[in-house]
């Protein structure tokens, strides 16, 4: 096993949110929000606002004029988005990081959280499921837990790993988990909560494997959003990957095997339009 | 991990504990070895295993069976036995002991606390009549280490992640530089006792509920007989008992019934 309190520490010295990311998620979680708050706060930040309105004129956005303030970014993204979009800008650097411990190159993790992310706003655009603000940072995020994870698994642990697997036929999570006593859904969540960020999206991380045991939708979106961006990828790579959904979260989601089929391409054509917005910030 | 290594390893956990750990599970045996090696600074597995062998008075034997126990647990673990507690028996219960005014659980595999402490706030927050009754709740562990962290009540912020509302968190716990300590007057609630199941049970009868989720799942059938057995013996007529969700008495002992409470099965002596 390894040492939790390290663990722990270590996810509690990666470099804080931008201050004024950490208040726009205090806005946001607010059912209350105005939008003339939002933007107040977000343009005293100018490094933000000139992120927010590069995504908001990237190809990814059907508007035929140019956005040129942030309230007009504001109207046409929505507050949920911008706030991701923030969170986004915030975390890209780390979320960039290689972590061969997870197989993941330079690159690939922030790819996978963006993907999870469109997976998100497909998931809204089709309008299966409305999903609460929550979701599009939970799902951006769901993985953040790699990045301390893969600092403590040694070659010895990965060996491990890799044996709980094939011996015994375990799923990564339950594997970190009897082998860890702690798995990167968690760990993402204890990031999620130094970052200051809602109860809501903390839980969508840590339960992003396992969302019958957080007990709300944004658990079970962020899991599906996690499927849908595996989906994603295969296909930009030339692979297959047979999305397998739990039934029951399925079933919670009241969502038919013909509209899973149906979400799968659009969610990878909107990928490749929107990956441009996330690149932006 | 040798052949004649692993069934060293596992004959001898399965003596002591009855915990049977099947071929194909020398991974989770190094695992655990290759962290209590550490702890008790060895270099390696191997000689670890060579001072079990040749010594069996150094204490190692007996930290090799906690290092084999898993201790996963969390607050309110599945959540719906929680939820039939709270909306079927308890209520049945302070019903049933109205007059007595006392109630006994047994949580037979508590690990590191979560499960009573979890059942002591449920009852904090729906019942709070019933801690000015006489509540007895004996909690029970093989391992010696996961008992001394469930006596102390600290968890760190990981292990509050797991399954524990915020509103309870800052209700019944207090926070202590990086962790969170459970309430005094709830942590005392609760006698923590080392208890190995396939020993002696020095408990008192009768119990109103008996936990014993995920533990059967490790042992035989004639383990599971022997439990069970033991169990009926002490559970107060009309009381129950908790398994786990993949565990179950049909075909083990037929004394029990099912119980079923929305989305949680519970077992009770059958009338006779």
């Amino acid at each position: 096993m390894i040492d939790l309190t390290k663990l722990i520490e270590q996810a509690n010295e990666l470099a804080p949110l931008p201050a004024s990311t950490v208040r726009l998620a205090g806005l946001i979680g607010n059912p209350d929000c105005h939008l003339d708050e939002v933007t107040e706060l977000i343009v005293f930040d100018q490094a933000l606002t000139l992120k927010l309105l590069r995504a908001a004129n990237s190809a990814a956005i059907a508007s035929p004029d140019r956005v040129s303030n942030v309230r007009e970014a504001v109207t046409l993204l929505g507050t949920a988005q911008v706030f991701a979009l923030a969170v986004a800008a915030g975390a890209k650097p780390l979320l960039q990081t290689r972590i061969p411990e997870y197989g993941l190159n330079e690159g690939a993790l922030w790819r996978h959280s963006v993907a999870a992310a469109v997976a998100v706003e497909t998931m809204q655009a089709v309008g299966s499921v409305v999903p609460p603000p929550e979701t599009f940072t939970a799902a951006l995020l769901h993985d953040v837990g790699k990045l301390v994870m893969g600092r403590f698994l040694s070659p010895e642990i990965l060996v491990l790993i890799r044996r709980a697997q094939e011996e015994d036929h375990l799923g990564q999570l339950d594997a970190e988990t009897l082998l860890l006593n702690v798995h990167h859904g968690e760990l993402g969540g204890l990031i999620a909560q130094h970052w200051k960020l809602s109860p809501r999206v903390v839980q969508g991380i840590i339960y992003h494997h396992n969302p019958e045991q957080g007990q709300d939708v944004v658990c079970d979106l962020t899991y599906l959003a996690n499927q849908l961006a595996k989906r994603i990828e295969a296909g930009l790579d030339g692979r297959t990957f047979d999305l397998n959904i739990s039934f029951e979260v399925a079933e919670r989601l009241a969502l038919t095997p013909k509209m899973l089929d149906e979400l799968c391409p659009i969610a990878a054509s909107r990928y490749v339009q929107v990956r441009q917005r996330y690149n932006a910030v | 991990m040798n052949a004649a290594d692993f069934n060293y390893v596992r004959n001898y956990v399965r003596d002591q504990s009855a915990i049977v750990l099947e071929p194909g599970k020398e991974y989770l045996v190094e695992s655990r070895l290759q962290t209590l090696a550490r702890k008790e600074n060895l270099i390696s597995i191997d000689l670890l295993l060579s001072k079990l062998r040749s010594d069996s008075s150094n204490g190692l034997h007996r930290k090799v069976v906690d290092a084999m126990t898993t201790n996963e647990t969390s607050f309110f673990r599945d959540i719906h036995p929680f939820e039939a507690l709270r909306k079927f028996l308890l209520p049945e219960l302070a019903a049933r002991r109205a007059q007595e005014r006392q109630i006994n659980f047994w949580c037979g595999a508590s690990s590191t606390g979560q499960e009573p402490y979890s059942v002591l706030m449920l009852i904090a927050e729906h019942f709070p009549e019933l801690l000015a009754w006489d509540i007895k709740f004996i909690a029970t562990d093989l391992c010696g280490e996961a008992l001394a962290r469930a006596r102390c009540g600290r968890f760190n912020q990981i292990e509050v992640n797991r399954g524990l509302p915020a509103a309870l968190l800052v209700k019944y716990f207090v926070r202590q530089g990086a962790d969170w300590v459970i309430r005094e007057d709830l942590r005392r609630r609760v006698d923590f006792r080392e208890l190995n199941l396939v020993r002696d049970w020095p408990l008192e009868p009768p119990l109103d509920i008996v936990f014993l989720r995920n533990v059967m799942i490790y042992f035989d059938v004639e383990t599971k007989k022997s439990i069970l057995a033991k169990i009926r013996r002490l559970l107060r007529p009309g009381g129950y008992l908790l398994l786990g969700g993949a565990e179950t008495t049909f075909n083990v002992d037929d004394a029990f019934e099912r119980a079923v409470f929305d989305k949680s099965t519970f077992y009770r002596l059958k009338q006779t």
